[in-house]
């Protein structure tokens, strides 16, 4: 393994990463949604580490364009040991390291880092200090809004920021040895089954379709989506997901899909279908 | 008027760049709106103490995924702004307020499908090797559509009068903002099956059904989901390397 030792990424680069992941939620959309935001964070690493070498730059970059959703104090730790991998990346001969692995990592600790970090922050932390301003609030004091928000952001910018270190630190010290042991497919599979799981899980609590269509039958009314709930809950989020899915793979634009679903849910609510 | 609305606009932009710039250190919540917005008209205190009412209706209302809850955004900054101008009551400015920020949710809902052919143009730019133009798309070209998507009907709702606001907003036909609701929920199964489309194998499909099984029939949580595929997976990497091993 050629060693370069330019390509190391110091604490200032870490600090610039944690900056970005500010801005995580800036382009959130309903493709990909925070996945610009995740570009961004990586950029001063990216930069970086693939300086002299435009193609693995290139595919570095495509590679964090891809689907990404968590809670924005929890995100940075999942850049920093993005980050820590795609310093092995670089640092290796191309096609040594399998950079599936990074996406593979990404996927599977989104779920439920947003899990814990959205109970957390937005359902713990949020609770508490906005209870304690709203006390002084009520009576019209200024401390009010200024005690719920500082409260709030001081352990939320600190959690952050550490997350970064800790998530590049973790990173280092396990990912390597895994990769020097050989025993990254593991790793990969482990991870694949996690991620796809988690990613099931947030098909059927995330998507939210549901029919209003009623039948008369013998004087019966029966509701459609009730029945649904009892033989197969969430059916319509999954085969409506698969369904995309299926056209994704046929190599269906994704320009032409995003206005067909549109046009889909104008045409099916104003005939009372979804 | 027009000072008042710049003004209360710029509010709206303050909310804008803690959710987008800053991490989102709840600063756009209720309580701060309104205690900004009070603190621009001249009225603090009330500014404060609407805040406060505000805030605890919308407790609850917390922003994850496509469906999103009225926009209370808009809602506490125009609601605060109609009680300390008009001398109403809290639930009168909150009558108000209402449909302005129901409206406000469609505009967000309109202004997340136009930033994913931001995407699209940021793919191309990295393609032709223009990192800096795609992360100008996110930063910027998504920071001020954002800023001007809240900035606008703020100004324009007190400009032209919260009441008239209200009443065409009310004009606007059902069968409009339902199927934008339901579009809305349509496009976030866009995302995952992109997300799949990267993932997912033959192999592999019966553990994306098995998490998806797990929470429709049983409501588990993502952090259950992962904790039982992690066991499921140990096991199988025991079952299939553990073999090997010996």
């Amino acid at each position: 393994m050629e060693e370069n030792k330019n390509n190391q990424i110091t604490k200032k680069d870490l600090r610039r990463v944690f900056l970005h992941s500010l801005t995580i939620m800036c382009s959130w959309n309903y493709e990909r949604q925070m996945h610009m935001g995740f570009m961004y964070g990586m950029a001063p690493v990216l930069d970086k580490l693939y300086k002299n070498d435009e193609k693995r730059k290139k595919e570095a970059y495509q590679r964090h364009m891809e689907f990404f959703n968590c809670t924005p104090q929890m995100t940075p730790f999942i850049m920093g040991l993005a980050a820590s991998m795609e310093e092995q990346n670089a640092n290796s001969e191309e096609g040594e390291f399998q950079t599936e692995s990074i996406s593979m990592i990404k996927t599977s600790l989104m779920g439920p880092f947003a899990g814990i970090g959205d109970s957390f922050f937005q359902g713990t932390l949020r609770i508490i200090t906005f209870g304690i301003g709203l006390s002084f609030a009520q009576q019209g004091s200024i401390l009010g809004p200024i005690l719920a928000v500082g409260l709030f952001a001081i352990p939320s910018l600190l959690a952050a920021y550490y997350a970064t270190f800790l998530g590049y630190n973790s990173g280092n010290k396990y990912l390597a040895k895994l990769y020097q042991e050989g025993l990254m497919d593991r790793v990969m599979h482990f991870a694949s089954i996690v991620g796809l799981a988690v990613i099931g899980g947030m098909v059927a609590s995330m998507v939210n379709i549901t029919t209003p269509l009623q039948f008369q039958t013998g004087g019966t009314q029966l509701v459609l989506q009730e029945m649904l709930d009892t033989i197969f809950p969430k059916l319509l989020p999954l085969v409506f997901t698969l369904g995309i899915y299926t056209l994704i793979q046929k190599k269906v634009n994704t320009n032409v899909l995003l206005i067909g679903i549109i046009v889909t849910g104008l045409i099916t609510s104003a005939i009372g279908i979804l | 008027m027009l000072i008042e609305a710049i003004l209360l606009g710029l509010v709206g932009v303050i909310g804008v760049i803690d959710s987008r710039l800053i991490g989102r250190q709840n600063i756009g919540r209720p309580l701060i709106l309104s205690s900004l917005a009070g603190l621009v008209l001249g009225d603090l205190t009330k500014g404060i103490t609407l805040g406060a009412s505000l805030e605890l209706i919308s407790m609850g209302f917390v922003s994850i995924g496509a469906a999103g809850p009225p926009n209370m955004q808009f809602g506490s900054i125009i609601a605060t702004a109609f009680a300390i101008l008009s001398g109403a009551s809290t639930e009168e400015a909150l009558t108000i307020a209402i449909p302005v920020a129901v409206a406000g949710e469609f505009l967000s809902i309109i202004m997340r499908m136009v930033i994913a052919q931001f995407s699209h143009i940021a793919d191309r730019a990295i393609e032709d090797g223009k990192y800096k133009k795609a992360i100008h798309i996110h930063l910027w070209w998504s920071f001020i559509f954002n800023a001007l998507v809240y900035f606008i009907p703020i100004f324009l709702t007190i400009y032209l009068g919260a009441d008239l606001v209200a009443s065409l907003v009310e004009q606007i036909p059902e069968v409009i903002t339902n199927g934008l609701t339901v579009a809305g929920n349509l496009l976030s199964a866009l995302g995952f099956a992109m997300l799949l489309s990267s993932m997912l194998s033959k192999k592999m499909f019966p553990y994306f059904l098995l998490g998806f099984l797990l929470v429709a029939y049983s409501g588990l949580d993502l952090i259950a989901i992962t904790l039982y595929s992690g066991i499921l997976a140990f096991i199988l990497d025991r079952v299939i390397y553990a073999k090997k091993e010996a």
